[in-house]
């Protein structure tokens, strides 16, 4: 009998033994934190592929030479002053490689000016940066919609989709969008 | 008899043997037993305390307010956002979470917030309103202008783990002194140099109690407390405290004194709300003040941590003169220990509890909304992370519109069934509110009480939508230029069509009439069935469903004839979704609630961004669009604007189905959509059509909306012709009843009407860009 119960109790102490070696390796008990789930692709901005040879992200097109002058500028002194405020933040953003902080706060400059063309494009830059080819054609498709008499943006939405299109290896659709560009806006 | 007695003392001696060994081995066996159990305490220890993850509920904010200048809002609409946010007015606001109003300028000093896209500072803000709008924002210290500052969000919910226990995680760095100074000279002079246990202290607190003739001190260390809140029951036991001890022991030995301060701070129990536990300081600070805890006085954390020892007795809410008697014992012991000047004392102790007023809340606000939030958060997240990680969720809920929908719901539900001679409290209602270009959701109702969590039927309630569903039938026309325009001529004679398996279909108009020839944009605009049947007919069934799929429409669809009246049933958010594509210049985009979730140490987790999808080429889109406008301007929906100044642009549908079961609205101005549905649970008849029930609350929803007088966006490829309507044919401005249409370049009828051959001269047709751009 009392050999048994010795047993017992050995064993017993074997077990505690045993969680002790557990609480060694407190990994095995602290719960799992939450994981971003399925979205990688979007989610880890600087896990993103930054373009550095991307068209002059978020700089007004403006400041590029261009033979003809341009109708409806893009960089509109007539930008209400918080848009403004948002496309320098989403600049400085971009330019650090923050392009999810950048999409964010132009985004929001899109709720306060949701007409805005010049605000899609600028998305559709940042997208495009991020190797969001498909997303980024149609942000500019929607520019496009709201810069209707605009030909300069719309040259500049076409060129953007082109890029876009050369991305998801569709050479005979980039070619068609380089023509429109070149339509709208020959240079 | 000496060989028994030499036996006998053998014997004595063996049995002295077995019997130190009986004893020697117990020992070992104790002292293993003994050394295992407090293994097992070690284990328990550091397994609570380094893998202690509180289960912390999902905090849901609405969006921010984004102040700049030109903002629609009035400022009593910004007083309302700054009450939600508790910050309160005083003279002059010199911290954050503080305003003053002088008429329509306010100075405010805001709360720095960590946003998902970086942490937003604390500013010193001047904003003048003037005609519901924000004319000027400067710095309130230098007076520059300001472009643009972000309020904290409201945080409108919360979703608890099963337990209901909630927390406001606080870090040590940023918890008050002042605070961790009156809570150990009060609950642990010796925190800093015990180590676990104060025998000393036990000592006094039992001479104390033992001369008071009752419990007047606890001599627990915050160590020990904290073990007993973190581990034990709270059965007073000599084995639980001696647990008590070798556990605070364990917890020093493995932690040093600033890590089991602020666990101390997270989890003490400091009162309850319904089923719901008040744990740590952090959330009592919004429990008793609705403030965050930098934000209160010394003598409101004095009442804090009197609440230590008793928060059922010392209640200040309940109790309050126990409660002011402890707090100002707090405040003394603070004063004897130089942590308050002698001469702030008295000032201190005279101040009054300043707890603010109890309000068993709902949990959650806005509960239909916080359903929709939830739904979407469970694509991605499994149920216990969403209500024990932490998560900091930011929704797109704009409150200023939802707390106007549930207001209009309320009233206007009410008059209808006066008026209406309706049984008080049958007629039942759902409403979603969207921004048009971002398809973000701004507010939901699920049912006419929107405080009532129970069944959400902007969600849940299928519903026929009955004429809802004619624009798409017309988009489907409209998108073959060649063959329709807005003046194309239908035919709305009696129609008997027989389908493939016998059946008979006559749909009948509402009116009971027959209209003959009727312009396309007008058969819309009055919701002819018969005309509309005979075009969908004609376009086909197949080609319905195909443009209800670009429209966004997921659901199943029975391909047979009265789809094209509505024979289709249809959530309130299904509906919006849909409409969402017409008033976004035909772009889908799924309909959003989040736009973020962080998580509990503010790292991103994941984004909802804004996304598109081109869907209806935006020239048909236009023409639909403009019919829906004449719906409004003079077919079915023309009540609308006893609600709505007139220039205002708006363009929508009304909904009625078979014996007035359900009556629909679906507008959008610029820059945002609603849906409204009336009908009664048990889905009998309300004896309301479209227009003369939801028409109604959409009419009173949008009318206290700061609505921009915007043109609809201009789009390519579309000109304006003069249209004489009863004929479809040309005409100009001088023609009687003539309309100007817009077509899609190329599509306008040639033929010119007799009114204008009679003077001989023709208009050019318009060039709309020209007029816009140039």
């Amino acid at each position: 009998m009392r050999a048994v119960s010795l047993t017992q109790i050995s064993s017993l102490t074997l077990l505690l033994c045993l969680l002790q070696a557990c609480s060694s390796q407190p990994a095995h008990v602290s719960p799992s934190p939450v994981v971003d789930k399925g979205r990688q692709a979007q989610a880890p901005v600087t896990q993103s592929p930054y373009h550095s040879d991307s068209p002059g992200i978020l700089v007004p097109s403006t400041t590029q030479p261009s033979r003809q002058p341009v109708p409806n500028t893009v960089a509109d002194v007539s930008q209400p002053p918080a848009v403004l405020a948002l496309l320098d933040q989403a600049e400085q953003q971009a330019n650090t490689g923050e392009l999810e902080s950048a999409a964010a706060s132009l985004e929001r400059a899109i709720r306060i000016d949701p007409r805005n063309a010049v605000l899609w494009y600028h998305l559709a830059t940042v997208r495009l940066s991020q190797g969001e080819s498909t997303q980024a054609e149609q942000l500019a498709v929607k520019s496009n919609s709201l810069a209707a008499g605009n030909a300069a943006q719309q040259a500049r939405n076409w060129r953007l989709i082109a890029q876009a299109r050369r991305e998801q290896n569709n050479p005979g659709g980039a070619t068609a969008a380089e023509n429109r560009a070149h339509e709208l806006d020959p240079r | 008899m000496a060989k028994r007695r030499k036996r006998g003392r053998k014997r004595t001696r063996r049995k002295v043997a077995r019997r130190r060994a009986v004893w020697g081995r117990l020992l070992i066996i104790l002292a293993i037993l003994m050394a295992g159990y407090i293994t097992w305490l070690d284990y328990q220890v550091r397994h609570q305390f380094t893998g202690k993850r509180w289960s912390l509920p999902a905090r849901v904010y609405a969006r921010p307010l984004e102040l700049y200048t030109g903002l629609e809002l009035s400022a009593d609409q910004f007083l309302s956002e700054l009450r939600a946010l508790h910050y309160r007015p005083v003279v002059t606001a010199s911290s954050p979470g503080l305003f003053s109003r002088n008429k329509n300028t306010f100075q405010l000093f805001s709360r720095p917030f960590d946003f998902w896209d970086g942490p937003e500072s604390a500013r010193n803000l001047r904003v003048t309103f003037s005609g519901k709008r924000i004319v000027k924002m400067s710095d309130g210290t230098n007076g520059r202008p300001v472009s643009l500052a972000r309020l904290d969000p409201v945080l409108v919910g919360s979703f608890y783990p099963a337990h209901n226990e909630d927390r406001v995680l606080l870090q040590l760095d940023n918890v008050p002194v002042s605070l961790t100074d009156a809570l150990i000279s009060i609950e642990d002079r010796g925190f800093y140099s015990h180590h676990g246990v104060a025998p000393l202290a036990i000592v006094r607190a039992l001479l104390a109690n033992i001369r008071a003739g009752s419990v007047v001190q606890g001599g627990s260390t915050l160590t020990q407390q904290l073990v007993k809140n973190f581990f034990l029951s709270s059965e007073r036991s000599l084995v639980r405290k001696i647990n008590e001890a070798i556990m605070a022991l364990l917890v020093e030995w493995h932690y040093d004194k600033d890590e089991i301060l602020e666990a101390y701070l997270n989890e003490i129990y400091l009162g309850q709300d319904g089923n719901r536990a008040i744990h740590g300081f952090g959330l009592a600070s919004y429990f008793y003040f609705e403030r965050p805890l930098t934000e209160l006085s010394v003598d409101q954390y004095a009442l804090l941590v009197g609440l230590v020892k008793g928060p059922s007795y010392y209640n200040p809410r309940r109790h309050p003169d126990r409660a002011l008697s402890r707090r100002n014992l707090v405040l003394g012991v603070m004063a004897d220990l130089e942590l308050i000047a002698p001469e702030d004392l008295s000032r201190l102790k005279a101040r009054k509890l300043g707890v603010s007023h109890f309000k068993r809340k709902a949990i959650n606000t806005f509960p239909a909304f916080l359903d929709l939030v939830r739904r979407q958060l469970q694509r991605d997240y499994r149920d216990e992370d969403i209500t024990s990680e932490g998560l900091r969720i930011f929704t797109t809920l704009d409150p200023q519109v939802q707390w106007r929908l549930e207001q209009v719901l309320e009233t206007r539900l009410k008059s209808l069934e006066s008026v209406r001679k309706i049984k008080a409290g049958t007629l039942e209602a759902a409403a979603v509110v969207a921004s048009v270009q971002g398809g973000e959701v701004l507010a939901l109702a699920g049912g006419r009480n929107a405080k009532f969590s129970g069944f959400n039927r902007a969600l849940d309630a299928r519903r026929q939508v009955g004429s809802l569903l004619k624009p798409a039938v017309y988009l489907t026309a409209l998108e073959q230029p060649g063959r329709y325009t807005l003046t194309t001529l239908l035919d709305d004679r009696p129609l008997s069509f027989t389908a493939r398996n016998g059946d008979v279909w006559e749909p009948r108009n509402y009116d009971r009439k027959n209209h003959g020839d009727v312009p396309l944009y007008q058969a819309l605009a009055h919701s002819y069935n018969v005309s509309t049947a005979r075009l969908g007919l004609a376009l086909g069934i197949e080609q319905i469903i195909k443009t209800l799929r670009k429209l966004g429409v997921e659901q199943h669809l029975n391909p047979y004839p009265s789809l094209v009246l509505g024979a289709v049933e249809m959530s309130p958010l299904q509906v919006t979704n849909m409409y969402q594509t017409f008033a976004s210049g035909g772009f889908r985009s799924r309909l959003r609630a989040i736009n973020a979730v962080l998580a509990v140490d503010n790292s991103p987790l994941q984004r909802y961004p804004l996304s598109v999808q081109a869907a209806i080429d935006p020239a048909p889109n236009y023409l639909i669009s403009t019919a829906m406008r004449f719906a409004v301007r003079e077919g079915t929906g023309r009540g609308l604007y006893q609600y709505l100044p007139d220039h205002q642009d708006v363009a929508g549908k009304t909904g009625t189905t078979d014996n007035l079961r359900d009556s629909w609205f679906a507008g959008f101005t610029d820059d945002r959509l609603g849906v409204v549905w009336i009908g009664r649970d048990d889905n009998q008849p309300t004896g309301l059509t479209g227009s003369s029930g939801a028409l109604r609350v959409w009419g009173d929803l949008f009318a206290g909306f700061n609505n921009p007088d915007q043109l609809p966006v201009a789009v390519e490829n579309i000109e304006y012709h003069w249209i004489e309507p009863k004929t479809g044919l040309l005409a100009d401005a001088g023609c009687p009843d003539a309309v100007q249409l817009p077509f899609i370049v190329g599509s306008a009828p040639k033929e010119i009407a007799v009114c204008v051959q009679k003077k001989g001269v023709l208009t050019a047709p318009v060039d709309w860009f020209k007029e816009l751009f140039e």
